[in-house]
């Protein structure tokens, strides 16, 4: 029985384990292949915006 | 969840009455989200408040997500849905931008890919009644439940995030506002400067500086964002990576209050939360199931640990079914109760073992993007 329950503990921790190094591994691996999106430097970004619709101030009426 | 338990009856107890609405802008910050975007604005139009507009921030967007969102620009009944467009800064740029052209006292910071509950202006606007509520956390909920880790995740969102967040709402120290739904003051906003961008958890970073600055922060259960998970594990260890690293990252801005409580106990105790959900407690649970596993093996005594674990997943299965019951929630998420705690945390946690190994040594890292389907 004690045999069996230590089985039961040591796979069931092992697989957990190594499942969780895998996949972050292949997580690290799918990220070095593609690249990601550069953060701007922190202080270096543009806060300019520019209004897509000006009709009137809010836009046209939808409501029908 | 003795705190969450009694939030949650302090909640019951304060039912949501009308009264003259306070005006509230959401804010949408998009970045390529053309299969979501049209819909999810939509949804918005529909939400039971009589004093809200729409007002959503293309945040350079490379498809077609600000001609669809653009098409829908103008006015629905008391509802105003404007769109603005700036260069790719970030998510939090884009919450700025939106927040300096709020016309309202209150905003609503929220993901482009969430749908909100119909009900939440109503439930989450009360809480200002006190002058003392800077910003209000909402409840975020798993939609697309579509195979084991996106329920796996919503079981968390439930029994772990969720519960967390009941509790410290209780206190009045919700420590991290979700960035799929915080509503707040916009004084506050200007007073703390608005949200960071050195950090990769713009959310928990802004949380901390409205916590810093005196101002009470709470929760409301009724206040919904839907949201859609990391169906591949390798997106779930990608967000956590980056949920781990933007943490500490918000923490270490902050290392001198962690040192001693002169900014109060409360704020003290969040970053001490903080600082225990994001290192000590992954450390504590990999490690202390390593050393049973050797323990079984070395000192003989295998049957006591085996119980130890039937007995840990008893009481992961009974928070679950509290908690569960407690947001009126889906049953069928119960069986996965059973695998939660030593196979999905104990594989999160590992995750984030690794990004703060990997935040200490200053490894670099990017936003990246998660893939969304559309499910929402």
């Amino acid at each position: 029985m004690d045999t069996l329950l230590s089985t039961i503990i040591l796979v069931t921790f092992l697989v957990t384990i190594i499942m969780a190094i895998g996949s972050y591994a292949a997580y690290k691996l799918r990220e070095s292949r593609r690249p990601g999106i550069e953060e701007p430097p922190p202080g270096d970004e543009s806060l300019y915006y520019e209004r897509i619709l000006v009709e009137g101030e809010d836009g046209p009426d939808r409501r029908e | 969840m003795w705190l969450s338990y009694l939030h949650h009856i302090e909640s019951r107890e304060r039912p949501v009455v009308d009264r003259t609405p306070r005006p509230v802008t959401i804010i949408v910050p998009v970045y390529n989200e053309e299969t979501l975007i049209a819909a999810a604005l939509r949804s918005l139009l529909a939400l039971d408040y009589p004093a809200f507009d729409v007002l959503v921030v293309d945040d350079g967007s490379t498809d077609r997500t600000l001609e669809r969102a653009a098409s829908l620009e103008g006015r629905y009944g008391p509802v105003t849905l404007r769109v603005v467009s700036k260069v790719n800064g970030g998510k939090a740029s884009a919450l700025n931008t939106g927040i300096a052209l709020a016309r309202t006292p209150y905003v609503l910071c929220m993901d482009g890919d969430c749908r909100l509950a119909r009900g939440t202006l109503r439930s989450a606007m009360r809480h200002f009644d006190d002058a003392r509520v800077g910003a209000v956390a909402g409840n975020v909920k798993v939609v697309n439940r579509t195979n084991i880790w996106t329920r796996l995740q919503a079981l968390e969102y439930i029994e772990g995030l969720n519960m967390a967040r009941r509790a410290q709402g209780f206190l009045r120290v919700v420590n991290i506002i979700p960035g799929p739904i915080g509503i707040f003051r916009v004084d506050v906003l200007r007073q703390v400067g608005g949200y960071d961008t050195d950090t990769y958890a713009e959310d928990a970073d802004l949380t901390l500086k409205i916590l810093t600055a005196g101002w009470h922060v709470r929760y409301e259960g009724r206040a919904i964002a839907w949201t859609e998970a990391p169906e591949d594990f390798l997106d779930l260890i990608k967000q956590r990576y980056r949920w781990t690293r933007g943490i500490l990252q918000a923490l270490r801005k902050r290392s001198s209050w962690l040192a001693s409580p002169r900014g109060g106990l409360a704020v003290w105790g969040s970053l001490l939360a903080m600082l225990f959900e994001a290192i000590l407690w992954p450390a504590v649970n990999v490690f202390g199931n390593l050393l049973f596993a050797i323990a079984a093996l070395s000192v003989g005594v295998p049957s006591n640990i085996f119980y130890w674990w039937v007995l840990l997943t008893m009481l992961d299965v009974a928070a679950a079914v509290y908690t569960v019951a407690m947001e009126e929630e889906d049953l069928a998420l119960l069986p996965y109760a059973v695998v939660y705690r030593f196979l999905f945390i104990t594989m999160i946690d590992v995750a984030k073992l690794f990004a703060t190994v990997e935040e200490a040594a200053n490894v670099r890292m990017t936003w990246g993007k998660l893939a969304r389907i559309g499910r929402t």
